[in-house]
């Protein structure tokens, strides 16, 4: 138990450095950060919440994705798990702006090709 | 002109209808055939002016050939354009001198990568995504390189966090994604005068109390600079490491030239 106990505690010790930013994480312990972090994801989807700090959003997240919260808190450094749930915000934005242009875009083409269409004629 | 032209015309025709009455002697038969040339000249000279079909021809012929030749010098002075705009005066300056340590914490200066190019990125140890996925892809675009033209490129990478990122963390940081990269760290204003020469944006707070967490924002790139320390492109997410590394080869190439 003494040897099992010292092992785990040092364990425990790794995790906390890396909890506080005090330690880089190394790549299996940044493996263990993204998959903690994929599973809140799909938590959050199947819940349709994007943004889990804010709101009715934190409400739901608080609510039905806890669990996987308190494990995504517990692999991940403080910082990353605050900057991935920003970066779920911002690229959620991001690809709606995108769709949105790309409809704009379309309506754009379609007007240009109005006037090119009439000189032909 | 034409009232110069007329008269003399009238009086071809005049003459040409005189030498019905003299063709029994030659002189007068030579006199009639020089006659009669002039006639046909002084004919075709007023129905056409100064112009004939070869001076038209002539004419066409060499307006297409000014065209052609002013067409082709505009685009051969656009390429030069080009070409002089992205080597020459037009090329930005990036990169520069500077004093760092690497990972094995030995004095490691922009001295020490002349001669050979150099890929050069910038990151830091506690990165969540990019960097990590970066650095994976450096070192295969690095070992796709490397097994065409061996020792031709040296992979740096530069940390935007020298606080945290020491020589002893680089070195185990680097290590598991290539044994190869060398890495690089330094004073805060060390590391803030090479981002700014190499114009990486990063957002390092200066005076950071033990203990607390931050992230550092900063630009993504490779930068490829040429044996003598020149800025060459700069390689972003864009690229496949396949093309990064074809993109870093054609340019190891046309230096061996």
């Amino acid at each position: 138990m003494g040897v099992f106990g010292l092992f785990s505690s040092q364990d425990d010790k790794r995790k906390e450095e890396v909890r506080t930013g005090a330690r880089a994480p190394d790549r299996s312990e940044r493996r263990q950060c993204w998959d903690a972090r994929d599973n809140f994801y799909r938590c959050l989807d199947k819940h349709d919440v994007i943004d889990s700090q804010t709101g009715n959003g934190k409400k739901t997240a608080d609510k039905h994705c806890a669990q996987e919260d308190k494990a995504f808190e517990d692999n991940c450094a403080t910082a990353w798990v605050t900057y991935f749930k920003k970066y779920r915000v911002a690229e959620y934005q991001k690809k709606k702006t995108i769709e949105r242009l790309q409809k704009e875009g379309a309506n754009k083409v379609g007007m240009q090709a109005g006037p090119g269409g009439s000189t032909v004629r | 002109m034409p009232a110069l032209v007329a008269p003399t015309a009238r009086s071809a025709r005049s003459a040409s209808s005189q030498p019905a009455f003299s063709y029994s002697s030659a002189g007068r038969h030579q006199q009639r055939r020089y006659k009669g040339k002039t006639v046909e000249e002084a004919r075709s000279r007023y129905r056409t002016g100064p112009f004939s079909w070869k001076a038209g021809v002539l004419f066409v012929l060499a307006g297409c050939g000014l065209m052609w030749y002013f067409e082709s010098e505009k685009k051969r002075m656009q390429r030069q354009r080009i070409a002089e705009a992205s080597k020459g005066v037009g090329k930005p300056k990036v990169g520069g001198y500077f004093n760092l340590v690497d990972h094995e914490d030995r004095p490691f200066s922009s001295a020490n990568l002349k001669g050979r190019y150099s890929l050069v990125y910038f990151g830091f140890t506690h990165c969540p995504d990019i960097c990590p996925e970066e650095l994976d892809k450096m070192a295969q675009m690095f070992d796709i390189v490397e097994a065409q033209a061996p020792g031709a490129v040296t992979p740096v990478f530069i940390t935007c966090d020298p606080a945290r990122d020491d020589p002893k963390v680089l070195k185990s940081y680097l290590a598991e994604f290539h044994s190869k990269f060398i890495g690089l760290t330094g004073t805060y204003d060390e590391i803030k005068n090479v981002c700014k020469a190499y114009r990486v944006y990063f957002s390092t707070p200066k005076d950071v109390k033990p203990g607390q967490d931050y992230l550092v924002d900063h630009s993504i790139y490779f930068y490829l600079m040429d044996p003598e320390g020149d800025f060459v492109e700069a390689l972003g997410r864009q690229h496949s490491p396949q093309q990064a590394a074809s993109v870093i080869l054609e340019h190891v190439k046309d230096s061996n030239k």
